[in-house]
């Protein structure tokens, strides 16, 4: 059997709503003996799963159901409160990337800063330069300061950095949503290359035939819990039911 | 029971010698960006500022050579301390973009932060070393030494305070406004203008726990009077980076895992 590279244990999650945190100097001094209930949100609760070597996994959930912050604590971005993640090998996070640019740079500039946050050295991003440009089309653009991008050119453009700075573990959150039809062409092929290689894989998509395309078995989040987890084809219907019990649920009654 | 979560990452050796030098390099063409030969100006300006300063205190203070160079050394000494930790202060909350996306020590952008005050200052410390060559006073080697070491230890404090304030910026988010009011009242509170022998004696200790205050002091004294301060005073400069540097890493330590979820 091939080797777990991430294993979550009993992972939970609380954010503090910051309308309820006190959050400067003076909303401290002036709180000083006030005590202040903090309202606090479970993003997740006591999630485990696993990912093997060269697994493709998928994540489904609602808006709000956890699957983003999951993600972030798989890379390592939020710590988790409680629980345990041993992650094995390098990943590579895909999360956010249509925003956060230095707006005053111009391509060339925020493909070396986003790269080497990604762990590419620089000797490695300058020889792969023109190919990222490339993947994005934006070889016209890549003297142009971020800052006259659109948003969609800017997500081509971070997709295609992230896409080449892949080292083992590949952690992509909506990433066929971005870009016109070749774009998620290429990136649909990029990630059954990466499949292919041995590459782990978890896909985060809301998008049924995404998860069943692209993945060996799938997740289903829902309120920060595992609702359910099976073949990749499985948790998609899966999904798409419970998206139907809410819609008929919300429709009033004919009489 | 429930284990204390850690992520767990085994991964090669990254590359954070990439990262310093494109964080430096794109920190440095944004602050120069739009400007006519950025990198000319980054190197005129310090060098402008010493001939204007020098040209007007030359004309004010004409009865008292040495203090027009007192005069420049601390207002040089202290522009470097409120730019770098005003920008230490708010790295974090700055880079938060980078931050968000992948896993990486964020104190490399705290540290980084300093680069473009480290870089006018020590195209400063050129200018008036190559000045102070010029008017037949130039500094022994022992002096430049003792001078680069002062602004090392100088360097450390910085990166202390940064490392601690970059943090709690993300829970405190006036900060900067306090920090800004120090600075401001700071700057009378170390003998740039003033010398420092108006103040009694027994206030002096007071004095130099304020970081500009000692490093404005013995640079003044090496490099313009050609005196070395005692070995004591150099044990009270180390031992006042060493304990803002230590106390900053431990502050840092404690909150860094939780920047990302203020960010």
């Amino acid at each position: 059997m091939r080797h777990i590279v991430i294993q979550a244990a009993a992972v939970s999650k609380m954010f503090t709503i910051p309308s309820s945190r006190r959050e400067t100097v003076r909303e401290h001094a002036l709180d000083l003996f006030r005590r202040r209930r903090l309202e606090r949100l479970r993003v997740l609760e006591s999630v485990s799963f696993e990912l093997r070597q060269g697994e493709s996994v998928g994540l489904m959930g609602r808006n709000g159901s956890g699957k983003s912050t999951l993600l972030k604590i798989i890379a390592g971005i939020y710590p988790a409160d409680s629980g345990r993640v041993d992650v094995h090998a390098a990943v590579t996070p895909i999360l956010e990337l249509g925003v956060g640019w230095n707006p005053d740079l111009d391509a060339i500039d925020n493909i070396e800063l986003l790269g080497t946050v990604m762990g590419m050295t620089l000797k490695e991003l300058r020889g792969a330069t023109s190919e990222i440009l490339a993947f994005a089309e934006l070889e016209k653009f890549a003297h142009l300061e971020l800052r006259h991008y659109s948003s969609g050119m800017a997500a081509r453009l971070a997709y295609a950095v992230a896409f080449r700075a892949v080292r083992e573990i590949l952690i992509l959150d909506e990433v066929f949503a971005v870009g016109d039809a070749g774009f998620k062409e290429r990136c649909q092929q990029r990630y059954r290359d990466l499949h292919h290689a041995g590459h782990s894989m978890l896909l985060v998509s809301h998008e049924p035939r995404t998860i069943a395309a692209f993945c060996d078995r799938a997740l289903l989040l829902e309120g920060g819990r595992i609702v359910f987890a099976g073949p990749a084809e499985t948790v998609a219907n899966r999904y798409l039911e419970l998206l139907t019990e809410d819609s008929s649920a919300a429709q009033p009654q004919i009489r | 029971m429930v284990s204390v979560a850690i992520t767990r990452i085994r991964q090669g050796h990254a590359p954070f010698a990439g990262l310093v030098w494109t964080l430096i390099r794109t920190d440095f063409k944004t602050r120069y960006h739009g400007t006519i030969g950025g990198f000319v100006w980054a190197l005129l300006k310090p060098l402008t500022m010493f001939l204007v300063l020098l040209a007007v205190f030359s004309y004010v203070f004409a009865s008292d050579p040495q203090y027009k160079l007192d005069l420049i050394i601390g207002l040089f000494v202290y522009e470097f301390f409120q730019e770098s930790t005003k920008a230490g202060l708010l790295s974090i909350r700055a880079k938060g973009y980078l931050l968000t996306k992948a896993r990486f020590p964020s104190w490399i952008v705290v540290v980084t932060s300093a680069s473009n005050a480290v870089i006018t200052f020590g195209l400063f410390s050129v200018v008036l070393v190559m000045f102070l060559a010029l008017t037949h006073r130039a500094p022994s080697v022992t002096a430049v030494a003792l001078y680069t070491i002062y602004q090392v230890l100088f360097f450390a404090i910085v990166a202390g305070f940064s490392l601690a304030a970059s943090v709690l910026f993300m829970r405190y988010r006036d900060l900067n406004q306090v920090w800004e009011v120090v600075t401001h009242a700071g700057f009378f509170v170390a003998p740039i203008i003033y010398p420092i022998g108006i103040v009694p004696e027994r206030m002096h200790p007071y004095l130099y726990v304020w970081p500009p205050t000692p490093v404005i002091l013995f640079s003044r004294s090496v490099l313009v009077d050609g005196h070395v301060p005692s070995v004591f005073a150099h044990l009270l400069l180390l031992a006042e980076a060493a304990i803002v540097l230590g106390a900053g890493a431990m502050i840092y330590r404690a909150r860094a895992p939780r920047v990302a979820d203020e960010l």
